[in-house]
């Protein structure tokens, strides 16, 4: 069905997308060459000084990250158009622990999600039928294999750590679900939602299919939505970036994070869960860390600890699950993300 | 008609039931906007994704923010 969906907007906006293209690679082009003269030669800062490289960092990191999360976003999101919750929970629904969790896995990656919607989709999920188990290895894949963060992995720095960074995380939501569905905790489940899950259904509501234009329409919206709210995210992280960069000695950072302590992995751990960012934020974060010696390990421990346990999710999950299966759900996670840590410093 | 939004309350459930009001005014007829947020209500109609919006108890869209003129397409047709 289309007729939801306006198609004279659509088209003016694919003009547009023709134009957009263009831009955006000559714009990524000349990007470096433009830093550096405006920091070297414009502000007239040293190079090789602190501040100098701080500022060269600042000005050729804002535009590169802003440029590639427009194009990271406009390709995830026009995939994501084509994936539908419903589907996926049906495609879900009575499979075995074991299938069932490595395909809750990777369709965690692709469907669209939002904190917000963390409870009905769980409680739709485990009413359809899919295992508790099954529908934990989804809650533990959506926040932490981010689509967005995977696609700027692979823009800033190549398919091998965007491969690691996926491989790694599907290894966490599937083992995860996996030991959440043999310890048997449906009882731990809040009462209101075990009565949920008993009701009747009241008649499902049927879901419109989207036209190309209208993908293509959901995509632009999908790029001023989330680019036009997490610049704020990705200018702070730029900032700390920059500052890593400029004024941190490398010594320094290979001493806290680099790969011969043991304590570098819980730490990069303890100080990423309480950050509260986004995918797009922590990635200048993680390229200046990288580029100052930080241990891979340590570095993908740290960006998935700020983007897969987040507090806010945890708060919203308390909701419908009692403390002792929220502890386990954090407690497993939290000791997938130190066992990859440890595991990529040891073998790299 | 009978429009109605789930959401729990997220900044993005309250701009959806803003446009759906706006639409409803615009289009001039009496139509009734019932606002959802009541997680068990949500489950039992299917919704799995919010915000979300039914009309006529029929979902519309589900996961994102329809804008002001498309929910006014889906009151006309």
């Amino acid at each position: 069905m289309s007729e939801g969906f306006t198609q004279p907007s659509a088209f003016r906006r694919g003009g547009w997308l023709l134009l957009a293209l263009p831009l955006w690679v000559f714009l990524y082009a000349v990007n470096h060459a433009a830093s550096e003269w405006l920091a070297f030669r414009l502000l007239g800062l040293t190079p090789k000084s602190h501040l100098g490289e701080a500022v060269a960092f600042l000005l050729y990191d804002t535009p590169k990250v802003l440029l590639l999360l427009t194009l990271v976003v406009f390709i995830v999101t026009f995939i994501q158009t084509f994936v539908n919750p419903t589907r996926v929970r049906d495609a879900l629904s009575r499979r075995r622990p074991g299938l069932g969790n490595a395909l809750a896995s990777l369709f965690g990656i692709v469907t669209p999600f939002c904190s917000c919607s963390a409870v009905p989709l769980f409680i739709g999920f485990l009413r359809a039928g899919v295992p508790l188990g099954v529908t934990f290895s989804f809650l533990v894949a959506a926040p932490m294999i981010n689509e967005v963060a995977l696609g700027m992995l692979f823009a800033m720095f190549g398919w091998k750590i965007a491969a690691i960074y996926a491989g790694t995380g599907l290894a966490i939501a599937f083992t995860s679900g996996l030991i959440i569905g043999q310890l048997k905790m449906e009882r731990y489940l809040e009462g209101w939602v075990q009565d949920a899950l008993k009701g009747p259904a009241m008649g499902e509501l049927e879901e419109a299919t989207p036209t190309l234009p209208a993908r293509l329409d959901l995509a632009v919206q999908g790029v001023q939505e989330i680019v036009g709210k997490v610049w704020p995210y990705i200018l702070a992280g730029i900032a700390v970036g920059a500052f890593i960069h400029g004024y941190v000695p490398e010594s320094f950072m290979a001493s806290l994070l680099g790969k011969s302590h043991w304590y570098s992995v819980p730490l990069a751990v303890l100080i990423g869960v309480p950050l509260y960012s986004n995918a797009a934020g922590v990635m200048p974060i993680v390229e200046a860390l990288l580029g100052k010696g930080a241990a891979l390990g340590s570095t993908l421990a740290f960006m998935m600890a700020v983007i897969g346990l987040s507090l806010p999710e945890t708060i919203i999950l308390s909701k419908v699950m009692r403390p002792r299966l929220i502890a386990t759900f954090v407690s497993v996670v939290s000791i997938g993300i130190l066992l990859v840590g440890y595991l990529f410093n040891a073998i790299l | 008609m009978l429009i109605e939004v789930f959401g729990p309350g997220c900044l993005k459930c309250q701009t959806m039931e803003k446009h759906a009001k706006e639409a409803v005014e615009k289009s001039g007829g009496s139509h009734e906007v019932v606002k959802i947020s009541d997680y068990a209500a949500m489950v039992s109609r299917g919704v799995l994704s919010t915000p979300a919006l039914a009309v006529e108890g029929q979902l519309k869209f589900q996961g994102r923010v329809a804008s002001t003129d498309e929910i006014l397409e889906l009151i006309k047709a």
